[in-house]
């Protein structure tokens, strides 16, 4: 046993107003999600264990990737415990709104289309039943078997009117980048249902998606994360060049967890050839920084730091932070970002856009403060 | 002698630690091949609370594949980025002038033998 007594003075928190969170690690046990699951699925796993393909790379932190002090008092895996995530995030930084994430997307890596429709029903059930019905600031994502876009559509109509579901979630790891037609019946059930398209990075190289890079497989762990933003990039490019937001203007898609001020040079790379360029896909109506301004949102964690502030606030500005940044911590994951750390001091209305405001747009959460007698 | 008694010398075995709050401070006081070690809990990245991240070595390399351990027990790393923090300094391993304070420790002998040495730190 290391520590002898844990008596740790609380920091002293200074939040200004509070937030909303749009990246929260829910954890999701197998063996719990498994009740969810028909029978024949059930008797396989019994026999043969769960056949799903896993993650390629050692990650940061214990437990394969989380922070070292996020493992709940009473034992069990860090993000399991709702009070504890109360504690330890919701409370201490005064979040109005948590978006989860979930935690484990080995399904969208399957190649067993219908088991993957299966494990993703399971887990949307086991987070309305398990999560979002006990805490009324937590809103939801829903699961998609992605390699299957007719069945993801389904999966869709079934849940995503919910009124705690927010938004769709994939993996980044994805056999074809995410603008190809092939995926549209999705963003139909997404806009019909008006649920933001999130991409979160995972499952790159894992399962039938895609290698992490064009040019193969990274050995090491940082040389995976250091390819997260090529595979979002690409996503990035697809959904302009494909034509997407012509056909589906309401779509909002949102880019997680992949880095944020690359975005900059490659918005200014794709004008400059859109203009070069424009005849090659005329269906391309606006400039690509537009589509991105008018359909893209993402979110912050992990912000790069920048050498010097100037460099900063330039890079903010360069990828519209004031319209598309939107805070969160990626609790309780090893490089969780503190609400009161992360970021450098922001000018007041900069900071409420990127805290609170455009979430709420996005996520059509309300008000500041809204939430409060509303707990379940 | 002033101080802050951290306890009794023997309720930090070799390799352990104890975190108090001294003066309003969360303090970890490490035991590091017998001689005593506090460091401020607080790391200077994002605010983690320090000491309640792993004790390790510092892991170097002569070429890829090849890891090699050095002051074992020495390093902290930070519960949330796993930034390494050398105890007796304070100082991050890597950007020595990324630091979290370091504080002075005595151990103080007492005349009657029955009694355990106590540990104090020094703010
Ligand atoms: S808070 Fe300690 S390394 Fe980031």
């Amino acid at each position: 046993m290391e520590v002898t007594e844990v008596k740790i003075a609380e920091p002293k928190i200074k939040m200004k107003r509070s937030i909303i969170d749009v990246d929260i690690h829910n954890y999701t046990p197998l063996d719990e999600i498994k009740r969810y699951l028909p029978r024949a699925y059930r008797d396989q796993i019994d026999l043969w264990g769960w056949r799903l393909p896993g993650s390629l790379y050692l990650n940061g932190g214990v437990k394969v990737g989380q922070m070292t002090d996020s493992t709940p008092p009473g034992g069990g895996f860090p993000g399991s415990d709702l009070q504890f995530m109360r504690e330890q995030l919701l409370d201490r930084y005064q979040i109005d709104y948590g978006v989860l994430t979930g935690s484990d997307y080995s399904c969208q890596a399957s190649p067993d289309l219908d088991y993957a429709a299966a494990v993703s029903s399971a887990i949307n059930e086991y987070t309305l039943e398990h999560w979002l019905a006990k805490e009324s600031r937590l809103k939801g994502s829903v699961f998609i078997p992605k390699q299957d876009p007719l069945q993801s559509a389904k999966e869709i109509h079934r849940v995503g009117s919910h009124p705690d579901m927010v938004q769709v979630i994939v993996s980044s790891g994805a056999e074809k980048p995410y603008g190809h037609r092939y995926y549209h019946p999705i963003y139909e059930a997404c806009v019909e249902h008006n649920l933001p398209f999130t991409i979160h990075v995972l499952m790159e190289g894992v399962g039938i998606n895609g290698p992490n890079t064009g040019a193969g497989y990274v050995s090491y762990y940082p040389e995976y994360r250091a390819s997260r933003p090529m595979v979002m990039a690409a996503h990035l490019a697809s959904f302009i060049y494909e034509g997407v937001f012509e056909k589906f203007p309401t779509l909002k898609v949102v880019l997680q967890e992949a880095g944020v001020f690359w975005i900059a040079p490659y918005l200014w790379k794709m004008d400059e050839d859109w203009k070069a360029l424009r005849f090659q896909t005329p269906w391309v109506k606006k400039k690509p920084s537009e589509y991105f301004r008018s359909n893209v949102r993402v979110s912050s964690q992990p912000l790069e730091p920048t050498p010097n502030p100037e460099t900063f606030n330039q890079m903010m500005n360069s990828v519209y932070a004031n319209e598309t940044l939107m805070f969160c911590s990626d609790y309780p994951h090893w490089d969780f970002d503190s609400p009161l750390r992360a970021f450098p001091k922001l000018e007041d209305s900069l900071w409420e856009k990127i805290f609170y405001q455009n979430a709420a747009d996005l996520y059509s959460l309300p008000a500041r403060g809204a939430g409060k007698e509303g707990a379940r | 002698m002033s101080g802050f008694l951290v306890g009794k010398a023997s309720e930090i075995p070799e390799g352990d630690k104890k975190i108090v709050v001294a003066d309003g401070r969360s303090i970890g006081v490490y035991n590091i091949g017998g001689q005593f070690y506090a460091i401020r809990n607080t790391c200077p990245h994002q605010g983690a609370a320090l000491c309640t991240g792993i004790t390790a070595a510092f892991i170097t390399s002569s070429g890829t594949g090849s890891f090699e351990y050095e002051r074992d027990g020495e390093i902290v790393r930070c519960p949330w980025h796993q930034w390494e923090f050398d105890i007796k300094t304070g100082c991050m391993v890597i950007d020595p002038k990324m630091r979290t304070k370091s504080y002075e420790v005595t151990v103080e002998r007492y005349d009657v033998s029955i009694e355990d040495q106590d540990v104090y730190i020094h703010l």
